[in-house]
């Protein structure tokens, strides 16, 4: 009985939720957090008074091929005011830019621009963005202020999402860390860590245990064999990471 | 406008004689089931990195987005259930068929997250949160614009104050220090 009236409601909100994902402006995507991009600068306060880009710094997203830092479209051209006394990050000669994602779209390129001059492109060839994205860019010839315009162009739409980073290039200031380059695949090494726990063989699952990849636990009444190397978390017990466990 | 759409969708179902209006409407339940689903995800997250995160802003952080969530679910949990309907939507409904589910955390993520060490760790804890609370303001936003249930408006208000804020010292930490 209660599943008759449950069900068309349900399928209410079903449609309800399509409508959402076709008409609501903030269909939400990617931008540069670090250096921060003119968007970021918006959502952390550096920059007062930007209008709604401050609930939705990940949704500049227009047609591709322009070179403003809006899209062209008619949304957040606070972007493009360069009156606005952007702050400028002080970087050296090469650029780590991390990108924030709130949609994995399969991506053609990322490309990055000063002026008319395009310093790199990374091809994906239609992939799914990881976890996290970071790109290291040669800053070429170009030094002090500079605004460097980047286009994350998506494989199955004809949209970009469009990010401006204000930089003050060979300017003293500290380059974004070189040493950790962020890898685009997870290692498929274990970690040089020495484990904290030595898991005992066939034991109960316990945070702050370091599992090796075929180690075997109990957990809930069940058994599961770790897939990857990790430090158990709370939160990361075995039936809700199945990238981690195995039930056997 | 999904509001409007979404009175032209009621009005078609309307009987003749108008019945009183609901308590809540399908954007109350969807912002409901939603935000109760990024949670379940986000917790993989947050309750890893308030314990294993380096940076002890990264923890407090993290310690402080599990506790709101869990008490936000907590709620949004007992309007579903007064109102008789399921914690979450329909997976086979196709409500987030094709886009929606670009929007979710995946089990490959925290694979990532779980591989990483030290900064790398934090690097991507922050990167990973940052993207999932842009996603939760969305849908408080939503609600803001679309719901009826007072109480749950209100929510919603208090959810997008309580996540801008939470995204204004991520992007701090997301900087290069």
């Amino acid at each position: 009985m209660r599943r008759r009236i449950t069900l068309p409601l349900l399928s209410v909100a079903a449609v309800g939720a399509s409508l959402f994902v076709a008409v609501a402006p903030a269909s939400a995507h990617g931008y540069i957090s670090s250096p921060p991009s003119r968007q970021a600068n918006c959502a952390s306060g550096a920059v007062p008074n930007c209008g709604d880009i401050i609930y939705e710094p990940q949704s500049v997203e227009a047609p591709k091929g322009s070179m403003q830092c809006n899209g062209g479209g008619s949304r957040f051209a606070v972007l493009n005011d360069n009156s606005r006394n952007w702050p400028a990050a002080s970087v050296g000669t090469s650029v780590t830019f991390n990108w924030v994602l709130t949609a994995r779209h399969a991506t053609s390129t990322w490309e990055y621009f000063i002026g008319g001059t395009r310093l790199a492109s990374f091809n994906d060839g239609g992939a799914q963005p990881g976890a996290t994205k970071s790109h290291t860019v040669s800053m070429g010839g170009f030094r002090g202020r500079q605004t460097v315009l980047a286009r994350w162009n998506i494989a199955d739409t004809a949209n970009a999402f469009y990010a401006c980073v204000d930089l003050n290039i060979g300017g003293g200031g500290s380059t974004p860390p070189p040493t950790t380059p962020p890898p685009t695949n997870p290692p498929t090494t274990p970690p040089t860590t020495p484990p904290p726990t030595q898991p005992p063989a066939g034991g109960t699952w316990q945070a702050g245990t370091a599992y090796a990849s075929g180690n075997v636990v109990t957990y809930g009444g069940a058994t599961y064999r770790c897939r990857q190397a990790h430090t158990a978390l709370a939160g990361w017990e075995p039936p809700n990471v199945p990238a981690l466990w195995e039930r056997i | 406008m999904v509001a409007v759409l979404l009175t032209m969708l009621a009005a078609c179902g309307a009987s003749p004689a108008a019945p009183p209006a609901p308590a809540h409407n399908p954007t109350d339940v969807m912002f409901l089931q939603m935000s109760l689903e990024y949670v379940r995800q986000g917790e993989l997250v947050v309750s890893p990195a308030a314990q294993g995160a380096s940076d002890p802003r990264v923890r407090a952080l993290a310690a402080e987005v599990r506790d709101q969530w869990r008490d936000e679910a907590r709620t949004m949990q007992r309007w579903l259930t007064g109102w008789q309907q399921p914690p979450s939507a329909d997976p086979d409904a196709g409500a987030h068929a094709g886009h929606g589910d670009l929007h979710s955390l995946r089990d490959a993520d925290i694979g990532e997250l779980a591989a990483a060490r030290g900064a790398e760790f934090d690097r991507k804890a922050v990167s990973l949160l940052l993207g999932h609370l842009h996603n939760c303001v969305e849908v408080a936003r939503m609600e803001t614009a679309g719901g009826q249930y007072p109480p749950a408006k209100a929510l919603a208000g208090q959810i997008t104050a309580a996540r801008q804020g939470q995204i204004r010292r991520l992007l701090t930490l997301a900087g290069p220090s």
